[in-house]
């Protein structure tokens, strides 16, 4: 039966193949490429194969490679791996044929792979060729081998998940346990990514004393911020009432006011200023100083005043807070502001600008609001909205508390418009009556952060009773498990000895909680071996698993309702894990799956080394583009094969001005429509991987095709040789040249076509798309040519004609690959030959289901794979 | 010579150094462990602001007061700015043609801040640092001593960005706070008692205990193959353990007692050459003590007010930074050249009793044993190029001195930036070719006994060096 399977498979396959290239298959749409590549899935043809371990050993069925197989090989493949020659150092009649014990299991998988894709024997070679029967009989028995080497490797697994967190994952996980949103541990060390490009990889996750060291730093500094003690600090308040600052302003000496009939109102409304809509006069206004008001307090709502602040698009406040800001707290600034139109195409926001001018040519200016946010009610009935800054994170004037005043000791805030407002009579603006600077803020005294470690209780005033509360609580949550009673004594034989050292018992409780911050079970992701004779060896318990899911889809420690579930022994239930993964996908916690699984799957680091991307915005949004659109495919349940090709795109209004999509107003991403013209869809079109695919000035068709072939198709190539042949610049002969003929001339040398054959043909069908991802017709006034022929004749027209083969022909092996990198992602391991049968079963579980990314996540979670140690 | 023999001899011989340095913690010294005995390899790096004068070849002023000497590799001869080095000239290597790409375009009053790190600051905005050169050896050497380095400057503390009152700054770029006051830096060398240090250490102690038990019984859970990436967390507890057992010893170990009756401990910037005399002393104190091994030591900050512009004082001239403003007022080359001469002096005069000073381990004297820089980031007129460099000493690290040292093209006789006295100078197209300084940073370490062979993203030494 599996043989038929795959020769009727083969047949599919020949039969496309033999179609003329005459461009005739591209004018099948791509999504009836979707659905004609799908009823060739050899996935949904097989049963899944059965992935438990086998009750026999298996065994390697070698008599029939001698019997049929080698005499097959022999015939179509040893004229040039063989004896006489030995192209790509391979000779197949040197091949061990048991697969199971023999050392050469990984060239029989390359052998496998180009028969299987029809890759070898070259079509060019017709003495070779082999028949579509011959050619399923060695797939058949080379796919079976396989798969039985595989199996036996399981037992023999090279791989642990045993690792520690990364850098972002230590950093969430201290962040979600502590209830602080700040980025606590920059001073580690950044990770390495893997082969694969993952940096949660086990092997690859090292541990150094200087390390460890910084995590014991970094521990009690957050937990010091996490604490407080004392009195409620008293906060210094700024506040800024539009209303005074025109009757000062318009008393000073030679004020700039104007009135709203003036001639030049035209011009001066362009320029920060004051206005009175009441009697429609107005006073230049940029810059402002502001001392603290000891008696004023924050947080009131004044009735709102006929004078307000105008920020046109692009114009900002200057407030010089002079020397008086805390060292350390929150700053919350409150702005009550409204939109003088509301126009929906038309945005603005608020972002905030701290600076210092210490002296000439030393100054510094920051944006330290985390993210724009925009104004959206009517100047009639405006909003308050309001910026936590945490004044210790950000760049502070060292001068401040000089009792000299040179260098200068001011410290500025500066309020800025971001905005798309277009000019025009009724040009829409940001209008602000009222500014409130406040810190340290505090919303309850003590904050919740203090309160979650030194809970209420009783016994408070019993320091032996109380810590050990203290430490249960605290020791459950970063150890993700209940604690006994044995490991709090340890922790409070340590408070004894710290105890006497300090005046009170939070101070030296904070040195105690510091060290279980730097304990290996918080660190890592810890698989302990079961002594429970009921519970099979291989399994990790219900906690471990906790662990892993929030892991895997927040990039953090689990919260309390994961925790109890697994407490109870619960979590594992279908429908409860099954609506827990629900639940986690539907947190705001999962943007951090998204984030650092695309970032790492696609290698989006490099967007940030790239130097030609001059637009910060533009850079912003490449990159937030593929995370938009992972998330959006996730979220909606989508086929995965939308990351090949789809009929809409995630884009914001600075992308789409990029794209030449019309009428996308704003910084949010959101899902749009886009036809054929556009020559978008998918990720494959993204201007962040076409951009950092790029040498700086052009495109750079290799390092494309490169890309292609390990991050979507999972098939890296060979690193080059060494000694590679540079290509001669200073020749004449090449400079003349277009950059495909540059590449058709490297590659025909003899030393370079085996790599680059397979290489190049991918990346030149990228040529329509420029170093910044823009689309292109022509290069130095030649039209584009982003024709290619791959290895196995195949020819790609073009993205169009390369999505559509990837379609037509590659949707299992994209299949597969995504279930590869997203498994091992899952399992923060490299996979191993081991798990291949377990990757082939998820794959087909993931054809028939239609493909759907978010049931991926749920076949990942449920297998066998995510459950075993 | 055994150990002690040889201990015993710097013990006596610093009796005899007249600075009546008691040494009673050597004995122990013996125990410090490798690196400890051996000769010490030091650094220490000295930097002014504001640059040097550079007028052009058609200024009468060019003969006397330019600062790089002319002439030849060997046969250099040094102008009225650096004759007061001339008996030292066996001893010292001029540079010439090196500055840090990343600052060419910037505003030299920006640039103290990257003078030892090479990082591309900008002249605004966002504003992130690099490791100095000073830290990268100290990360090394740090261990060998009670303070991994000394860090000083006229102004202390750190500055602001682009305006740094420090020249050393750490792995994540932060600047390392530079100590002002002799007293305060006499007191950390020589007084401190450590009382804070020594109950954070044993705190430190009894949480590594805890920390090892609990990784312990966590292994016994795991499989062999898991307890074996488990002991990679074992051996960092480890080696974090071994390192306070280091720090220990240096709190058990007496502290120096050094003889104060000739140092001037109050000594303030104004009284500049009292003050430089007495920071350039503590220097030689912490390394003839073997306190530390890495000192910096900034005179001024970029851009003049405050302390700093009072050290031309010393020589009878008022506003340092002035200076560099009136060159072309009569005499504005000679006053400028004073005052670098002067620094030259007094750089001189600490390099001269590094060499009087025979070390105690027997190798050569203190100067062969350490390497002593001095320079700032800009040249003429706040261009960020050809920076003014003088190195001296490190005769046994492999320095090769008694030269003048030329690198880069179509400059060879500083004529490039020269006579500039308008503000805007600095954004004057430079087409000379410069070799970036790191090179001669990588050389630096290289000979320090630090295994790299690039700095701040340039690889590759320094010809000739």
């Amino acid at each position: 039966m599996k043989t038929l399977t795959i020769t009727v498979l083969l047949i599919l396959g020949s039969a496309c193949l033999a179609q003329p290239v005459d461009g005739q298959e591209t004018h099948i749409t791509l999504e009836t490429a979707k659905e004609l590549g799908r009823t060739k899935s050899r996935f949904l043809k097989e049963t899944p194969a059965d992935t438990k371990a086998v009750d026999a050993i298996p065994a390697a069925n070698v008599d029939h490679f001698q019997a049929l197989v080698a005499p097959l090989l022999n015939k179509s493949c040893l004229a040039c791996h063989g004896s006489e020659k030995s192209e790509g150092r391979l000779r197949v009649d040197q091949l061990n044929p048991d697969l199971l014990t023999g050392p050469d299991v990984e060239r029989w998988r390359e052998v496998y792979n180009v028969i299987s894709n029809s890759i070898m024997p070259p079509e060019d070679a017709p003495d070779y060729a082999l028949d579509d029967v011959d050619r399923g009989n060695i797939a058949d028995w080379l796919s079976g081998e396989l798969n039985k080497a595989s199996l036996i490797r399981r037992s023999s697994k090279v791989h642990s998940s045993f690792r520690r967190l990364t850098k972002y994952e230590y950093n969430y996980a201290l962040q979600d346990l502590l209830g602080l949103p700040y980025a606590l541990a920059n001073t580690l060390p950044p990770e390495t990514a893997s082969e694969d490009g993952f940096k949660n990889s086990s092997e690859l996750l090292q541990m150094s004393a200087m390390q460890f060291e910084t995590y014991r730093e970094i521990g009690l500094k957050a937990l010091k911020r996490a604490t407080v003690s004392g009195e409620r600090p008293q906060p210094v308040t700024y506040i800024i009432s539009m209303q005074d600052e025109m009757n000062s302003a318009a008393s000073g000496k030679d004020p700039k006011t104007f009135d709203k009939s003036d001639e030049s109102y035209r011009k001066q409304r362009n320029q920060p200023h004051l206005f009175n809509r009441e009697t429609g006069t107005g006073v230049r206004f940029a810059a402002g100083k502001s001392m603290p008001q000891p008696e004023a307090v924050a947080g009131q709502t004044p009735p709102v005043s006929p004078v307000v602040l105008v920020l046109t698009r692009s114009k900002e406040l200057k407030l010089d807070l002079d020397r008086f800001l805390p060292d350390e707290g929150i700053m919350r600034v409150r702005i009550r502001a409204g939109r003088s139109t509301m126009n929906p195409d038309e945005y603005a926001s608020l972002r905030l600008i701290f600076s210092a001018h210490t002296s000439n040519n030393a100054n510094f200016s920051q944006v330290v609001s985390e993210r724009d946010i925009p104004v959206t009610e009517s100047d009639g009935n405006p909003q308050f909205i309001h910026f936590d800054i945490p004044l210790s994170d950000i760049q502070r004037n060292p001068f401040r508390k000089l009792t000299t005043t040179f260098p200068r000791r001011d410290e500025f805030l500066h309020i800025h418009n971001v905005s798309n407002a277009s000019g025009g009579e009724e040009q829409l603006s940001i209008l602000i009556d009222y500014i409130e600077i406040s810190a340290p803020f505090y919303a309850q005294w003590p904050p919740k952060t203090h309160t979650d470690i030194f809970i209420a209780s009783d016994n408070k005033s019993d320091e032996e009773v109380y810590g050990r509360e203290v430490l249960n609580r605290f020791l459950r949550r970063v150890w993700r498990r209940p604690v006994t009673a044995e490991e709090v004594n340890q922790f409070m034989a340590l408070f004894s000895k710290y105890r006497p050292g300090f005046s009170t018992f939070e101070e030296a409780m904070l040195e105690v909680l510091a060290t279980a911050l730097a304990t290996p079970e918080f660190l890592y992701l810890t698989q302990r071996e079961t002594t429970d004779a009921a519970e099979s060896p291989a399994i990790i318990s219900e906690l471990e698993l906790a662990s892993r899911l929030s892991v895997f889809l927040w990039s953090s420690i689990p919260d309390d309702e994961l925790l109890k579930l697994a407490e109870q022994g619960k979590l594992r239930q279908t429908d409860v894990l099954t609506n827990q993964v629900q639940r986690m996908l539907a947190d705001p916690r999962s943007k951090r799956f998204s984030q650092n699984f695309v970032e790492q799957w696609l290698g989006l680091d490099r967007l940030n080394s790239v130097t030609h991307v001059t637009d910060s915005s533009l850079r912003e949004a490449m990159h937030e583009e593929t995370i938009a659109f992972f998330d959006e495919v996730l979220k909606h349940n989508h086929s995965i094969m939308d990351f090949i090709h789809s009929d809409y795109a995630m884009v914001n209004e600075r992308l789409a001005t990029h794209y030449g999509i019309p009428k996308v107003y704003g910084p949010h991403f959101r899902k749009v429509s886009i036809n054929p013209q556009t020559n978008r869809g998918g990720l494959l079109t993204g201007a962040a991987i076409m951009t950092m695919n790029s040498d700086g000035k052009d495109s750079h068709p290799l390092k494309r095709g490169v890309w292609m072939l390990k991050r979507i198709l999972d098939d890296p190539p060979p690193p080059p040789p060494p000694n590679v042949p540079e290509v001669d610049l200073t020749n004449p002969e090449i400079l003349k040249m277009t950059l495909k003929e540059r590449i058709a001339d490297h590659r025909n040398k003899s030393a370079c076509i085996s790599c680059h054959s397979r290489i190049d043909p991918w990346g030149i069908a990228f040529e329509n798309y420029d170093a910044l991802g823009a689309y292109r017709t022509q290069i130095n006034d030649k039209p584009v040519d982003a024709t290619s022929e791959l290895f196995n004749r195949q020819t790609l027209a073009g993205m169009d004609g390369l999505k559509n083969y990837l379609l037509t022909d590659r949707q299992d092996q994209f299949a597969r690959a995504m279930v590869h990198k997203l498994t091992a992602y899952a399992l923060g391991r490299p996979l191993s030959f081991g798990d291949r049968a377990d990757i082939d079963s998820l794959t087909a579980n993931l054809r028939q289901r239609d493909d759907g990314l978010g049931d991926l996540i749920q076949l990942i979670i449920s297998s066998n794979l995510f459950n075993t140690k | 010579m055994n150990d002690k023999s040889m201990l015993l001899s710097r013990r006596a011989f610093l009796r005899g150094t007249g600075v009546a340095l008691a040494l009673p913690w050597f004995e122990s010294f013996a125990a410090a462990g490798p690196g400890a005995e051996e000769t010490p390899k030091r650094f220490v790096s000295v930097y002014h602001p504001d640059g040097v004068g550079l007028p052009l070849k058609s200024d009468p002023a060019w003969q006397d007061w330019s600062w790089f000497p002319r002439g030849g590799e060997k046969d250099f001869e040094l102008t009225k700015v650096l004759d007061v080095l001339e008996p030292l000239r066996s001893e010292i290597t001029i540079y010439s043609g090196l500055s840090h790409p990343a600052a060419r375009q910037v505003h030299g009053h920006s640039n103290a801040d990257q003078y030892l790190t090479g990082a591309p600051i900008g002249g605004e905005g966002p504003y992130r640092n690099t490791i100095s050169l000073d830290q990268v050896y100290a990360e090394h050497a740090g261990d060998f001593t009670r303070h991994s380095s000394l860090v000083m400057s006229t102004n202390g503390g750190v500055g602001g960005p682009r305006g740094a009152q420090t020249q050393s700054f750490n792995r994540e770029g932060r600047p390392i706070p530079a100590m002002n006051r002799p007293k305060e830096i006499f007191d950390m060398l020589f007084v401190t008692s450590g009382k804070d240090a020594a109950a954070r250490l044993a705190r430190s102690k009894s949480a590594l205990d805890l920390l090892i038990d609990n990784t312990r019984s966590l292994g016994r859970q795991l499989s062999s193959r898991d307890q074996e990436t488990l002991k990679q967390y074992l051996d960092a507890v480890r080696d974090t353990e071994l390192k306070l057992t280091k720090a220990q010893r240096w709190i058990d170990m007496p502290i120096p007692e050094v003889d104060t009756r000739n140092l001037h401990l109050d000594a303030e910037p104004k009284e500049a050459r009292l003050y430089f005399q007495t920071m350039y002393e503590l220097i030689y104190l912490a390394f003839l003590s073997d306190s530390t091994r890495v000192a910096t030591f900034q005179l001024g900050r970029e851009n003049g007010e405050g302390p700093h512009d009072l050290l031309s004082l010393a020589v009878g001239l008022h506003g340092a930074h002035g200076l560099t403003h009136e060159v072309k007022k009569p005499d504005g080359w000679k006053n400028l050249g004073t005052y670098n001469r002067y620094q030259a002096e007094e750089f001189g005069r600490f390099a001269q009793r590094l060499k009087e000073t025979p070390e105690p381990t027997g190798q050569g004297n203190m100067l062969d044993n350490t390497l002593a820089m001095h320079g700032s980031a800009s040249s003429s007129f706040h261009l960020s190029r050809n920076y003014p460099i003088i190195s001296a000493g490190g005769k046994n690290l492999g320095f090769n001195n008694g030269r003048y040292l030329k690198f880069g093209k179509g400059n060879e006789d500083n004529q490039a930036g020269a006579g500039i006295d308008t503000d805007a100078g600095w954004t004057a197209k430079v087409e000379v070719e410069e070799l970036p300084l790191a090179k001669l940073f990588v050389t630096i370490l290289q000979r320090l006994g630090v295994e790299t062979d690039s700095f701040g993203g340039y690889s590759g030494t320094l010809s000739r060096v």
